[in-house]
């Protein structure tokens, strides 16, 4: 597997045939007249979907990026949550961050589906791309942004309504095409829900346990058929039984929604991630803490043989 | 040594504990008999109007209309009418420009802009503003001035929807701060617009606050007599307003105050009649907020 | 920085200590078994036979307390590797032991008065040296994390592998009666226990080079002739 490694572990998989076809113009860019809308994806499923076979027949190893993030910084008020970060994320794995508090890992993650356009005092400078689209160009929408890169939070945040409801929020809200009964049911069925609350889609979500209500979450944001999943340490307020439920589930989902998963909990990320990606934190000359990332690798490397002394000092937890 | 055991240390425990029970007595004493002065006198107050007023209460009293001339034959239709309709018509104006308003400062407004911030302090300001100051502007600007809609209900419901207008923006904006931020940084990432996350999220969860807040705004509003008066509302009417911008109207706050200083006393009786329909229609209004509230509040 | 986790750095360093104390132990075993071999000591012999429990314990203990401390303490990186190597050398040290036991079960065999060729017995006194000398220097290298000086007992173990091959020749060539030929005999496998004593001193050194540098790689391969020709060429 080539790997280029001249900028501190960032791993170019792309070949040059794809990234043409990722960028090339979109067949109907007039459509729906003055509203912005995001160009690539509409494209780029179709590129991917071509790209998949052609992967698949080049064989193990070769994936499409999925991200392709080159100097990320993000600033709030002017100071760097996280700094120069440089990482594709591939397609139809699980990728994990990890890294002490305050190391950006959440300001990272958000960045991926312009969250942080809700903090009025965040700067974004860098490129963020989507198969191949630069998700911060002027003419992208983010709502759509947002259809194709679903969240799930740290705390299970049902909304004050049924669990029908709940599910059926975001295809509601986006106007998705489709019998709405259906979609819940598929959602839920892909968010490991559907057998527990078949009977009860009309009780309110409050009702729920813990882990019911994350795995409800995680079946919302399926509902508007992502591409990926932004999951921002999504177990840590369950209980051990829930957070295995969640992990077996981040398996079965793998195969159609990519995963990139924010945790400060090593363990999982050995378990759950394909690759892992640690960020370290540094502390500037006033004493503001910001991240780096430091070196990203597959995971079973990243947790047998670290190639950077902060990540094995992190890893083995004699540090932070 | 154990406490059972040694003397000394009993007498000590025990004789700290008895001071500290005497005085956490003493102190529940004072706490009870304040209350019991404040019960004390409302209770004298509502006493000496119930046993003036209720032999006057009747669907008599409730649908004659008000006599200068004989005060047997008098009643309260057009001022109750007017107070009932005064509030439909400041509900109307307040609900949807409060509401507005609490939802601009809360979601859109830039906390950064000094005219934003001037708002905000301002609004906390107005709550404090004498009634009849409000009496006083419905007079310039809605009554005469460039709207001249001359002393009718409309400018009368107008004038007191400005004075409980700052209420409604306070409690309208704790409300929708209750709304936790997870509920709405949810909507937003499942795509929604910050609009349809305000009006799919943030509104219903804010409604039980807002509707407590209006209903408590509105009964605030029942009351205020000074600024009816400087409006020019009517005593002794006797019709009621069918035209909100074109008849002259009258209010049960007025018409009290016009029987309280009449000379006779059978009028004064009146009065006593019409305070007790207004107390039992603040009743009403303040048990639906209380219901409204207990029913239908989101605990997060 | 303070340091976190000391509870666990503690058991690690113990189990360490431990697993390098038992590589003493298989070498003093080794200089009795020596002693014995040399000196016709019977009843040394059968002391280090009875003493391999002693390693043979150490071994269960160490085990045990590797497999206890991956469970509670999920090692990664560097500690799991350093886990992964302990364990490969306990099982090295015992085998040693075994090794020992082995030679010092022929030394009753040898006959009363054996008659004692010079060539063989003063070669098969160099393999024990020698093969004491590669188990400390093992020692030395794990617990100090030098490679180089790990990789350097390829090269000493060559000589052992050599010694083997001259006492081998040696030994058919002995024609003086049946009592030299079984002498012969029994020296021929004592050598080739010492030689295998040598290998797992080589193997303690790969597992010296793993834990340093994330990579397992045989110093010498059986298999793959021409990594020794390589070597020696």
């Amino acid at each position: 597997m080539g790997r280029d490694d001249g900028k501190d572990g960032t791993m170019r998989q792309v070949t040059e045939p794809e990234k043409e076809r990722a960028q090339a113009p979109p067949p109907d860019a007039v459509a729906s007249g003055g509203r912005p809308r995001m160009l690539a994806p509409e494209l780029g499923h179709a590129a991917v979907s071509g790209a998949r076979h052609a992967t698949a027949d080049a064989g193990a190893g070769e994936r499409e990026p999925l991200f392709e993030i080159e100097h990320l910084t993000v600033r709030y008020g002017g100071r760097p949550a996280v700094n120069d970060a440089s990482l594709d994320v591939a397609e139809r794995q699980i990728t994990a961050l990890i890294g002490a508090s305050g190391c950006g890992k959440s300001t990272f993650i958000r960045a991926l589906n312009r969250m942080n356009d809700l903090i009025p005092t965040a700067t974004v400078e860098g490129t963020v791309r989507y198969h191949g689209q630069d998700l911060y160009a002027p003419e992208v929408d983010p709502v759509l942004v947002r259809k194709r890169i679903g969240m799930v939070f740290q705390k299970p945040n049902p909304f004050p309504k049924s669990i029908y409801d709940n599910v059926a929020f975001g295809p509601r809200v986006l106007g998705m095409e489709g019998e709405l009964d259906g979609i819940v049911e598929r959602a839920l069925r892909r968010g490991a829900l559907w057998d527990e609350v078949k009977d009860r889609l009309k009780h309110n979500a409050f009702g729920m346990s813990g882990g019911q209500q994350q795995r409800l979450c995680i079946a919302r944001a399926l509902a508007t058929d992502p591409d990926v999943l932004l999951m921002d340490e999504p177990a840590s307020a369950l209980d051990p039984i829930s957070t295995a439920r969640i992990e077996d589930l981040m398996f079965e989902l793998k195969e159609r929604v990519s995963i990139v998963i924010v945790t400060h909990n090593m363990q999982q990320a050995a378990r759950v991630s394909d690759m892992t990606a640690f960020f370290t934190v540094n502390v500037d000359e006033t004493g503001h803490r910001y991240g780096e990332v430091v070196e990203y690798d597959e995971t079973e490397k990243v947790f047998t043989n670290p190639s950077d002394p902060r990540t094995e000092a992190y890893v083995t937890g004699r540090v932070g | 040594m154990s406490v059972a055991e040694a003397p000394v240390a009993r007498a000590v425990v025990r004789g700290s504990v008895r001071g500290a029970r005497v005085r956490e007595a003493l102190f529940r004493a004072a706490l009870l008999l304040c209350i019991g002065f404040a019960m004390l006198a409302l209770a004298v107050l509502l006493a000496d109007v119930a046993v003036d007023g209720l032999p006057v209460l009747s669907l008599d009293f409730l649908t004659s209309f008000p006599s200068q001339v004989f005060p047997e034959r008098s009643g309260i239709q057009s001022a109750l009418v007017g107070t009932l309709l005064l509030m439909v018509v400041c509900a109307v104006f307040i609900v949807p420009v409060g509401t507005a308003t609490a939802i601009y400062l809360e979601e859109y407004a830039d906390r950064d802009r000094w005219w934003n911030r001037l708002i905000e302090v301002n609004v906390q300001n107005l709550v404090a503003v004498p009634s009849i100051v409000y009496g006083i502007l419905g007079l310039a600007f809605l009554v005469r001035g460039p709207l001249e809609l001359g002393r009718v209900l409309l400018a009368g419901a107008l004038t007191l929807g400005l004075l409980v207008l700052p209420v409604v923006i306070i409690v309208g904006r704790e409300a929708i701060r209750a709304v936790p931020s997870s509920i709405r940084e949810g909507s937003l990432a499942l795509g929604a617009t910050q609009w349809q996350t305000i009006w799919k999220q943030i509104l219903p969860g804010a409604l039980p606050g807002i509707a407590t807040g209006v209903i408590l705004a509105l009964s605030r509003a029942i009351g205020e007599t000074a600024p009816l008066i400087v409006v020019g509302a009517a005593a002794f009417a006797r019709f009621n307003p069918n035209d909100l911008t074109n008849d002259p109207f009258s209010a049960l706050p007025i018409q009290i105050l016009a029987w309280v200083q009449a000379p006779q006393e059978e009028f004064r009786v009146l009065a006593a009649g019409a305070i007790l329909v207004l107390l039992a229609l603040l009743l009403v209004m303040n048990a639906g907020a209380i219901h409204l509230r207990n029913r239908y509040e989101q605990r997060w | 920085m303070p340091e976190t986790r000391v509870h666990f750095a503690d058991e690690l360093r113990r189990l360490e200590e431990q697993t390098l104390g038992a590589l003493d132990m298989v070498g003093e075993a080794c200089a009795r078994t020596l002693e014995a071999v040399l000196h016709q000591d019977v009843e040394l012999a059968s002391y280090v036979v009875n003493d391999d429990d002693r390693i043979d314990g150490r071994y269960l203990e160490v085990h045990q307390g590797i497999l206890s401390l991956m469970a509670r303490q999920a090692p990664v990186a560097t500690d799991l590797r350093l886990i992964a190597a302990l364990l490969d050398v306990i099982r090295s040290v015992e085998r040693m032991g075994d090794q020992c036991v082995n030679i010092c079960k022929l030394v009753p065999l040898a006959g009363r008065e054996p008659p004692v060729e010079r060539e063989i017995l003063a070669r098969v006194e160099r393999m024990g040296r020698q093969a004491i000398s590669q188990v400390a220097q093992c020692k030395h290298a794990f617990a100090r994390r030098d490679v180089a000086l790990a990789e350097d007992l390829v090269r000493q173990d060559d000589e052992l592998d050599q010694l083997n091959r001259e006492i081998f020749r040696l030994a058919l060539e002995l024609g003086d009666g049946h009592h030299a030929r079984e002498w012969g005999m029994h020296m021929m496998l004592v050598a080739r226990q010492l030689e295998r004593i040598g290998d797992g001193a080589v193997d303690v050194g790969e597992q010296t080079a793993f834990v340093v540098t994330g990579l397992f790689r045989e110093f010498t391969d059986a298999s793959h002739p021409e990594i020794e020709a390589r070597r020696v060429g």
